[in-house]
């Protein structure tokens, strides 16, 4: 079994769970304050790829990024960066795509966060972020971990945007998910079962570990 | 807390690093191949790794989506689709180095797992043996198109329309079949001979007069005009050596 499909698909998940624990923990944060419609419109976009068919995404980000026209056009020729059919392609895509998988579950456990904690932090005279890095992330690590697993594992589950925007380029986009599509398109089912049985044990023991997890720490099994 | 983001802060940088190494990797041409060549294309990659030691690596789809990819900027140096107008379009747009020209001619035939006794291949789909059969979709795959048109010039079109399932490309038809999602299916005789040893497979061959003759075209793209490598191989499947390949695996050559 050529291997290279699977480190790319851990390699693009990886690569999504860390930008996003990165970026997408101050969003939650933000958006765990107090509600406007601002962010109401925010979070209804971020949660929309839970619902969206991941082909739409795709075309979207197709035609913004084709280096035939207008955004991707630009892109190619003043940075010479080409996102279609390329690995960065592919994270941003991913960015968008388990974007929800990061936010939900760390914006609800900061939101069940009761007030006087955060006040006390201030009380004591910490900043906002002194706060939220020392205060409030290490109170809802259960969540962070639930929501870094989920995002890792949605990730390897990546189909329909990659197959739009990535193609199946071996190497650099062919992910584990369109080996699996690619090998039975060429009849090679002891290749689709290796690939599959892979992902499958990847996921089935991440998700396992989840709920292991959450037994001992959590209140909710999907907090 | 510290060190946790201490210890995402080094992942990141570890995983940005991966990342960026990830473009130079080393040289191969890319062959954008049409659904129907799988067979054909695995053994004329290892016979041209063979002779000049150059690495193939083909990808395969529908003709019309591999010509929508290019159009879109896919990394592909060759593209041999199913058909010429493709390529022909993609010539004209400025996305090849040359005009198309014909490598193979495809051959159509319906296929299915089942014995059945009947002789034309109209009266088999007509029969209440056959309730679904497959055929590549008309608008992206050469072969559907040749399906479509053979199923039209035999006035069966309209009555068979309700058993008929759609696929992507002759890949997922060919995947059909051999799953046995469906009682028959229209496909390439390259995909009979390469599998009928291995499952029961009947095919009845679809008389050439029925259908547009299946030329199938090869160009060379524009990012590829100086690539020697890329160029050796399109000047390969001309050579004596690959046409006799093609020719084993169900194509007529030129």
């Amino acid at each position: 079994m050529d291997l290279t499909p699977i480190w790319l698909t851990l390699k693009l998940a990886g690569i999504t769970t860390l930008v996003l624990l990165v970026a997408g923990l101050p969003l939650a944060w933000w958006l765990s304050g107090r509600r406007s419609f601002v962010k109401i419109i925010v979070e209804a976009l971020i949660t929309m790829p839970l619902v969206l068919p991941p082909s739409v995404l795709g075309f979207y980000l197709l035609l913004a990024f084709s280096p035939s026209k207008g955004l991707g056009k630009w892109l190619y020729q003043t940075f010479d960066v080409q996102f279609v059919f390329s690995f960065k392609g592919l994270v941003i895509a991913s960015l968008i795509y388990s974007l929800p998988f990061m936010i939900s579950p760390v914006k609800s456990a900061l939101q069940q966060l009761p007030l006087s904690l955060s006040q006390a932090s201030y009380t004591l005279g910490k900043s906002k972020w002194q706060t939220f890095w020392h205060v409030l992330l290490p109170n809802i690590k259960p969540s962070l971990f639930t929501a870094a697993v989920l995002t890792f594992a949605h990730t390897l589950g990546e189909f329909g945007v990659v197959l739009m925007i990535g193609g199946n380029i071996p190497g650099v986009t062919r992910v584990a998910s369109i080996a699996v599509y690619d090998a039975v398109e060429q009849l090679d089912y002891t290749a689709a079962n290796n690939y599959s049985l892979v992902l499958f044990a990847i996921t089935f023991v991440m998700v396992t570990g989840v709920f292991i997890y959450n037994k001992y720490h959590a209140k909710s099994p999907l907090e | 807390m510290k060190a946790l983001i201490s210890k995402i802060i080094y992942f990141a940088a570890v995983m940005t690093a991966l990342l960026i190494s990830s473009g130079a990797s080393a040289q191969v041409v890319r062959v954008a191949v049409a659904a129907n060549l799988q067979p054909v294309i695995k053994v004329l990659q290892q016979d041209f790794k063979k002779r000049t030691g150059i690495t193939i690596e083909p990808v395969s789809a529908a003709s019309g989506t591999l010509a929508t990819q290019i159009r879109n900027g896919a990394p592909f140096d060759i593209f041999m689709s199913a058909d010429t107008e493709l390529p022909k379009a993609l010539f004209k747009d400025g996305f090849a180095a040359n005009a198309p020209v014909v490598y193979a001619q495809g051959i159509l035939i319906l296929c299915s797992r089942h014995k059945v006794s009947l002789k034309k291949w109209w009266e088999i789909l007509l029969s209440d043996k056959v309730t679904r059969f497959a055929i590549a979709n008309p608008a992206v795959a050469p072969y559907g198109k040749a399906a479509e048109a053979a199923l039209k010039r035999q006035g069966v079109y309209d009555k068979l329309k309700s058993k008929m399932v759609v696929g992507e490309s002759i890949g997922q038809v060919n995947t059909y079949i051999s799953t046995d999602a469906v009682n028959a299916g229209f496909t390439t005789l390259a995909f009979f001979r390469e599998n009928s040893s291995k499952i029961p497979l009947v095919g009845w061959t679809i008389p050439d007069n029925t259908y547009p003759p299946i030329e199938q075209g090869m160009i060379l793209l524009k990012r590829a005009e100086d690539n020697a490598a890329a160029i050796k191989f399109y000047k390969y499947i001309f050579t004596a050596e690959a046409k006799k390949l093609i020719v084993k695996y169900g194509y007529h050559v030129l």
